[in-house]
């Protein structure tokens, strides 16, 4: 019985992917063993069927419809949305500056309103959070605080309460 | 150059102007070739959405990479070519997707066709041209991808084994393997077909 490689070595000869040299071994060896022989006949049986026996097929649909979703496809593909924008330099810079500068902004803002800029000495201006209404004047250097208060009060409390319970 | 003059024009002059943006010359190619891509890719797929779709991807391809179009080869078989390498990646995924079965494996190393008796006479003597034809159809869709594809691109495609290793991104050795069992299933089947017509 022959093994794999002998069994392949007789396509490659039949598919003619053999060089002179080999071509020459197989096909006297192929001359002597008969079970070569017939492995070898069989092989190009097959391969006779096959060539020019392709089932031809027809794409089942209408030229213009399969042209369309074509063009279709091409044009969204080409769209400026798709295609990649050449950008000029200073732009692209702009554009990497700005988040960096709001940043920036937002952090001097962040310290601002944390007085680390700004030292405790110096007065402060407040509104109470529990009551809107109410306005806060604080210097601490000349140990004076000053409180405003609306009236009538212009709160969710107040306006829901008649008048005569405030007074 | 009118919609006329695209239909009597050939292939070179008409990618000559497809290359040049002429999208009505591209059509036109479409259309003389359509068929053929779509044979291909259904060959490979077995399947009529998924051929279709592939198809029209190697048309969009095609238009985008016409700049690489040399014309060394024709435009039909560099069109081929694109559809082929769409399929096979497709089976690919496929493959990745779906469990190998030992049955399968079994066939990717040859195990049951080993063992065929050699089919001494010819499945298809004798037969009408159409009934060769369906037959050969029906027992390629009873091969598993792999040999189908290797068969496909070898008789059809008329490919060499380097040619087929490199398109299907393996060893010619596994490329000689598949080819001689998709041959030798091919044989058998095409013999069972017989028998059985003549019963």
């Amino acid at each position: 019985m022959m093994d794999h490689d002998e069994q392949l070595k007789i396509q490659a000869y039949l598919d003619g992917e053999l060089s002179e040299t080999e071509a020459r071994e197989v096909a006297i060896w192929l001359a002597q063993d008969q079970d070569a022989g017939v492995l070898l006949a069989e092989l190009r049986n097959t391969r006779q069927g096959l060539a020019g026996y392709e089932q031809p097929v027809q794409l089942p649909e209408s030229r213009e419809f399969f042209w369309s979703k074509i063009e279709r496809e091409i044009l969204r593909q080409e769209s400026p949305q798709t295609a990649p924008q050449i950008v000029p330099w200073w732009i692209a810079w702009r554009r990497l500056l700005m988040p960096v500068g709001g940043t920036a902004a937002l952090v001097l803002a962040a310290l601002i309103a944390g007085g680390l800029l700004g030292g405790s000495g110096r007065p402060a201006m407040e509104t109470a959070a529990a009551d809107t209404g109410a306005l806060t004047y604080r210097d601490d250097d000349g140990g004076n605080t000053l409180v405003w208060l609306s009236y009538p009060a212009e709160n969710e409390f107040a306006e829901s309460q008649p008048a005569s319970t405030l007074q | 150059m009118s919609e006329k003059d695209h239909s009597s024009a050939d292939d070179p002059a008409l990618v000559r102007a497809a290359q040049s943006g002429d999208m009505a010359a591209f059509e036109e190619l479409v259309a003389r070739h359509r068929d053929k891509i779509y044979g291909r890719a259904y060959s490979m797929m077995r399947n009529e959405e998924e051929a279709i779709d592939l198809s029209q991807e190697a048309w969009v391809k095609g238009w985008q990479r016409f700049k690489q179009f040399q014309g060394e080869a024709s435009f039909g078989t560099w069109m081929t070519r694109i559809v082929i390498n769409l399929c096979l990646d497709q089976l690919r995924k496929q493959k990745r997707q779906r469990t190998e079965s030992i049955e399968a494996m079994d066939e990717e190393s040859g195990g049951v066709e080993r063992q065929m008796p050699v089919v001494t006479a010819n499945p298809t003597a004798g037969l009408e041209r159409a009934e060769t034809r369906q037959r050969i159809d029906r027992a390629l869709s009873q091969l598993s991808h792999e040999h189908r594809t290797v068969l496909v691109l070898h008789e059809f495609e008329e490919m060499e084994y380097k040619e087929i290793a490199r398109t299907m991104g393996c060893s010619i050795g596994t490329v000689m393997s598949r080819l001689f069992y998709a041959r030798r299933k091919m044989a058998v089947l095409l013999a069972d077909m017989k028998k059985e017509g003549l019963r």
